[in-house]
């Protein structure tokens, strides 16, 4: 149990970087019960490792090592288990929704089209959009740069071909 | 859709995230965690309670009954439970290696798998000899009670029967286990190795 002091700079911090918890939770929970669960889990997880921050690592790396583990390796049965596909064998356009502004429009296909990929692969889809650097994303999951150069550059094919599909190839 | 449009709208979606309520953050941290290795720890914590209270009360109940003339039956009990303490412990000490959240994703996978794996191997090999301790021991009780109230031992009772009988029950004991504990993991165990090859793979 950490001291009540150290409670308020660390929900200081979780505020400060909701956003990356908000889309990592958007990316790996298939509704909305499953979200609150994962945040509540990456919360507690991250409470649990507060003592261990040393500042060796920029508090966003260290957030997202938790994050990611905690997201990755949940056992949970979700609530809508999402099967990931291979673009090429995508038969038909992914459903269309209507929105209220193109954007909007996009950012729903972009989320469609990540919720096909398998875990390993929105991870890294989640760090490539947040525009982390290579040496980041290495401290981050541990692989190598040229590793994650090959992985990165097949994702953003792959993304493509699966967005130009949910856009009729219009764009 | 270009990806590096995508990568515009991604940031602009900052706005979709409003600010946590402090109160609500600060309940949070007071709640205990669901993950599924906190709730394979809570399982085994209340397993190794139920052993405790069920095993407790018998070994006291032989040590003061018949002015204490079966106080080996007390022994053999208590020995039984010192076997399921070790192996309670052992469990709950390889739980708490199982995770390194604060660690790089690839060597936390890493370490699930291999820390899984061996906690499975444990759970098969002891915890059918366990298993099989304990029914031995409460089968040798039986006899050692029947013996004191002087009530002749059938055919059946003899080990030229028993023995024979004891191992195709540890054999099919073997099986079960590894069924259950497959049923229990394995399909975990599958998804992590292939996230792990997923992250080794060029």
């Amino acid at each position: 149990m950490q001291p009540a002091d150290a409670q308020d700079p660390f929900i200081h911090l979780v505020n400060d970087h909701r956003n990356i918890l908000y889309k990592i939770c958007r990316m790996y929970g298939a509704t909305e019960p499953d979200r609150q669960d994962l945040f509540q889990e990456i919360v507690i997880q991250l409470w649990r490792s507060y003592p261990s921050f040393r500042g060796e690592a920029r508090f966003s790396t260290w957030l997202y090592r938790i994050a990611l583990n905690t997201a990755i390796s949940d056992l949970r049965k979700q609530r809508r288990r999402i099967t990931p596909v291979d673009p090429n064998e995508l038969s038909a356009p992914l459903p269309d929704i209507p929105y209220s502004t193109e954007k909007d429009e996009q950012l729903q296909q972009l989320y469609a089209a990540i919720d096909r990929l398998t875990e390993v692969e929105k991870a890294l889809t989640m760090l490539y959009l947040e525009d982390k650097s290579f040496h980041e994303m290495e401290e981050i999951l541990g692989i190598p740069q040229n590793n994650l150069r090959v992985k990165i550059h097949r994702i953003k094919e792959k993304l493509r071909k699966m967005t130009k599909e949910a856009a009729y190839g219009i764009r | 859709m270009e990806l590096d449009n995508l990568k515009t709208i991604w940031k602009e979606q900052q706005t979709l995230a409003p600010e946590t309520d402090p109160a609500r953050l600060s309940d949070l941290l007071r709640m205990g965690s669901r993950g599924p290795i906190a709730r394979m720890r809570r399982n085994l914590r209340v397993e190794a309670f139920l052993m405790i209270i069920t095993y407790i009360p018998t070994i006291i109940a032989y040590l003061t009954m018949v002015g204490g003339h079966l106080w080996l039956i007390s022994l053999f009990l208590f020995v039984v439970l010192s076997l399921y303490a070790v192996y309670y412990y052992r469990k709950d000490l390889l739980l708490g290696k199982m995770q390194c959240v604060a660690c790089e994703v690839r060597s936390n996978l890493a370490r699930q798998v291999r820390t899984l794996r061996k906690y499975i191997r444990f759970y098969l090999w002891s915890g059918t000899l366990v298993i099989l301790i304990a029914i031995l021991v409460a089968w040798e009780t039986l006899r050692y009670s029947m013996r004191l109230k002087a009530i002749p031992l059938h055919w059946w009772f003899q080990p030229a029967f028993q023995l024979p009988l004891i191992s195709l029950f540890a054999v099919g004991l073997f099986y079960l286990n590894k069924w259950y504990v497959n049923k229990l993991y394995g399909r975990h165990v599958e998804r992590l190795e292939k996230m792990l090859r997923e992250l080794d793979e060029d």
